[in-house]
């Protein structure tokens, strides 16, 4: 009775043909005529000059020539081919999106999809940054070194291998232990969980000094990243106890971890003798990437990893919490302030200063650092903008329905949130992508900066105008996918809005 | 149908300096359907809010199926998923559609598999009489659409109470009988419900008690019969008058 029956009666014919097109919307007045012949005019001016010139006048070889170093600038042409490799993957991860993104009914890949977004930042990184992996001797000759010789972490000051193992565990086992509730489903939970503490028996009766120089033995810092690595992973898990019957997954979950946590505090290098890495992908490190290759990782990566601090930090702004609130408004408002180049710069000279001794950050990820939390700052007061939007009775409603907090945010609020400012979101993205072109101040050789090196060789001294032009399509193409890929996104969400 | 489900006792809120809430007393069985009326302004809203403690209450005590509304957060949730609302305004989740808005709290409140929360969601929609819509957004339903969707919503968490914060008053006329009578059903099934409306027909037939607010206090309660009929108080004739006189 609500559907829409089938009538006789058909709407009536809206379309106009060319001509009916042309003269409703460039001929309707004599006003709107002149403009339209005026406009014409200029285009044919402009048009003219610029073909004529590229087509007689323009010397392309300067790009064509260089389009590799333009491209991937001093990345090892041999190594070329992960770049490939790379670039097929996220085609075709974006194609697959899209593929189930309209096809609504089917809904069961999205899992499968969404693990593999998740996954593409650490195999790209080691796509195209390379990993040298320790053979299996090595490993277990460290391990055997490493309990006889604990000290050796304390001694190469590498305890943060302990730390991270009993990281990456406490989340695991905290999750797990949540989302299964049955003695027998937790077995692999206890058996993983067991294996690293065993592991970290050795260490943990040496005493080194942590916290304001305090000296205990390792067991207490060690016990406490544990424990509250575990409460983590509880809160998490709780949310996903509906994952239960999903066995499978966190039984994956676990089998590649728990050789990643052996790999991760093992792989310490003691002198000559006892290292015996395996370059499994030729390390090629951030700092030599260049041309479009370094434009598109630094976009890419301060997007990707600038939009959850954004978030975070806009939830943090309005949070209830005194620190927090506090800590945010700090930082939006101070990152705020400061010109990009400014921190572009900071990031070069100040970042060294907040990592432990030993640890040194190449220039690249420096300046990634640097244009991630500018861009978070600004994502924040973008977010905040749209949680204004969503109105209080969301809220009530969520609540009532026995929803807790965490679960409002992230259900209810935050997704109409975003929805709302997904143009300025966007505007955001495009902004920080052309900004990339900044870091040639500090001396990063972007797309525009190995363009212009290309210039000054000698058989290229006149092509000056080639490059730019080529440099500006080239930002010019992705600032319009990604404002055309914003327009779908609006158009797609926005069916919802309709109130 | 004898034990008291709901159980407040002198229950006082202030919003600032105003007294909202002045000493509100009220028990209420397993089964009763309570219509709560009165003068805008007179507390109502905040009074059936206390009760899912989307108002916290600052004196008096409340007690919902046995357990006490304190500030702990455990007992907040454990209330408020045997609690259903339905709001004056809908408030559906206008990003979701119909079945999500529906299976969202079941899923993952009560972490039960989506299929079984999307079956029993249809069970829910075919009960209020709009099965067809499942895969529309709100928005593109009517507003006695919407407000049947929030019903269903809300069942869908199986609570044993049902609050209604006048949930006919933002609708057209039309509409407000489809509202009522999927509510007269919901009555006649068992389900324990506190209404706040001013449909007075409905009160009257559906009703096992009803009170009447003024000011922050319940000047009068009773039987529909009785509050109809030979009202003691003069302001509750007065308010009837009026809004019977439409
Ligand atoms: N959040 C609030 N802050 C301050 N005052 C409030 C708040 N909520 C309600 N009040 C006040 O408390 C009183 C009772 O409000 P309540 O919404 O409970 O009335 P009501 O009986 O539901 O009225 P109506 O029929 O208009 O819905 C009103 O005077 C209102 O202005
Ligand atoms: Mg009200």
């Amino acid at each position: 009775m609500e559907r829409a029956e089938s009538s006789s009666i058909k709407p009536p014919v809206t379309s106009l043909g060319v001509l009916g097109w042309l003269r409703a919307n460039l001929f309707s007045s004599w006003i709107n005529s002149l403009l339209t012949i005026l406009t014409l005019i200029l285009i044919y001016f402009f048009g003219r000059v610029l073909v004529i010139w590229s087509v007689r006048e323009a010397n392309w070889s300067a790009v064509t020539n260089n389009l590799g170093v333009l491209t991937w600038g001093r990345y090892p042409n041999t190594e070329v081919w992960r770049l490939g490799v790379s670039l097929i993957l996220i085609v075709l991860m974006g194609v697959l999106t899209w593929v189930q993104w309209s096809r609504q009914e089917n809904q069961r890949s999205r899992p499968v999809l969404l693990a593999g977004w998740l996954m593409m930042p650490f195999v790209l990184t080691i796509l195209i940054r390379g990993i040298t992996m320790p053979t299996f001797r090595t490993i277990i000759n460290n391990i055997g070194y490493y309990i006889v010789h604990p000290d050796v972490l304390i001694a190469l000051d590498q305890t943060w291998r302990a730390n991270a193992a009993l990281t990456l565990t406490g989340l695991l086992a905290g999750a797990s232990w949540m989302i299964f509730q049955k003695r027998r489903s937790r077995i692999l939970t206890n058996v993983g969980a067991l294996v690293v503490l065993a592991l970290m028996v050795p260490l943990s009766t040496l005493s080194q000094p942590w916290i304001f120089g305090l000296r205990t033995p390792m067991a207490i810092p060690m016990l406490l990243t544990f424990g509250l690595c575990l409460l983590i992973g509880r809160a998490v898990g709780r949310s996903f106890t509906n994952m239960v019957g999903r066995a499978h997954v966190l039984g994956a979950i676990w089998m590649i971890s728990l050789p990643i946590v052996v790999i991760v505090l093992t792989t310490f290098e003691v002198g000559n003798e006892a290292v015996d890495p395996v370059e499994a992908l030729m390390i090629v490190p951030p700092n030599i990437w260049s041309g479009i290759l370094l434009t598109l990782s630094l976009s890419v990566v301060s997007i990707a990893a600038s939009f959850p601090i954004g978030v975070l930090l806009a939830l943090g702004r309005r949070s209830s919490l005194p620190v927090v609130k506090g800590f945010s408004i700090l930082f939006i408002e101070l990152v705020r302030g400061v010109p990009l180049i400014s921190i572009l710069f900071m990031a070069q000279v100040m970042l060294p200063l907040f990592l432990p001794l030993g640890v040194n950050i190449d220039r690249v990820l420096r300046a990634m650092a640097g244009m991630i939390l500018f861009t978070a700052a600004y994502l924040a007061e973008i977010v905040r903008g749209g949680l204004q939007a969503v109105r209080n009775e969301q809220v009530e409603a969520a609540r009532a329905l026995g929803l807790n907090e965490f679960l409002v945010t992230s259900l209810v609020v935050l997704p109409q949130a975003l929805r709302a400012v997904i143009p300025p979101i966007m505007g955001q993205f495009v902004s920080i992508f052309k900004d990339t072109s900044l870091v040639a101040i500090v001396g990063l050789l972007d797309v525009l900066a190995v363009g212009q090196s290309v210039i000054k060789a000698r058989e290229y001294l006149g092509a000056v105008r080639e490059i730019y032009l080529f440099a500006g399509l080239f930002y010019f193409v992705f600032s319009y996918a990604m404002s055309q890929a914003s327009r779908r996104l609006e158009a797609r969400l926005g069916v919802v809005e309709s109130e | 149908m004898s034990e008291s489900i709901i159980v407040c006792k002198e229950v006082h809120k202030w919003f600032g300096n105003f007294h909202a809430l002045k000493g509100v007393g009220m028990e209420v069985k397993k089964g009763e359907v309570v219509v709560i009326f009165g003068p805008s302004g007179s507390g109502k809203s905040t009074f059936i809010r206390t009760i899912n403690r989307l108002e916290e209450h600052q004196r008096g005590t409340i007690i919902v199926d046995g357990i006490e509304l304190t500030h702990d957060i455990r007992n907040i949730a454990a209330i408020r998923s045997e609690i259903g609302m339905v709001f004056q305004q809908f408030n559906l989740f206008p990003h979701l559609t119909v079945m999500q808005n529906i299976t969202l709290a079941p899923i993952w409140v009560h972490k039960w598999p989506k299929d079984k929360a999307e079956e029993i969601a249809m069970q829910l929609l075919e009960r209020v009489g709009i099965p067809e819509q499942a895969h529309k957004y709100p928005g593109q339903l009517s507003g006695g659409q919407q407000q049947r969707v929030a019903i269903a919503r809300a069942l869908a968490m199986q609570p044993k109470i049902m609050l209604f914060d006048e949930p006919t008053s933002a609708l057209d006329p039309e509409m407000i009988k489809e509202v009522l009578d999927v509510m007269a059903e919901l009555a006649k099934s068992g389900m324990t419900m506190l209404v706040v409306t001013h449909e007075m027909g409905f009160a009257r037939a559906v009703a096992d008690r009803m009170f009447f607010f003024d000011q922050g206090q319940i000047v009068e309660s009773g039987s529909p019969e009785d509050i109809f009929k030979k009202p003691k108080e003069e302001r509750t004739k007065l308010f009837l008058s009026q809004i019977l006189s439409h």
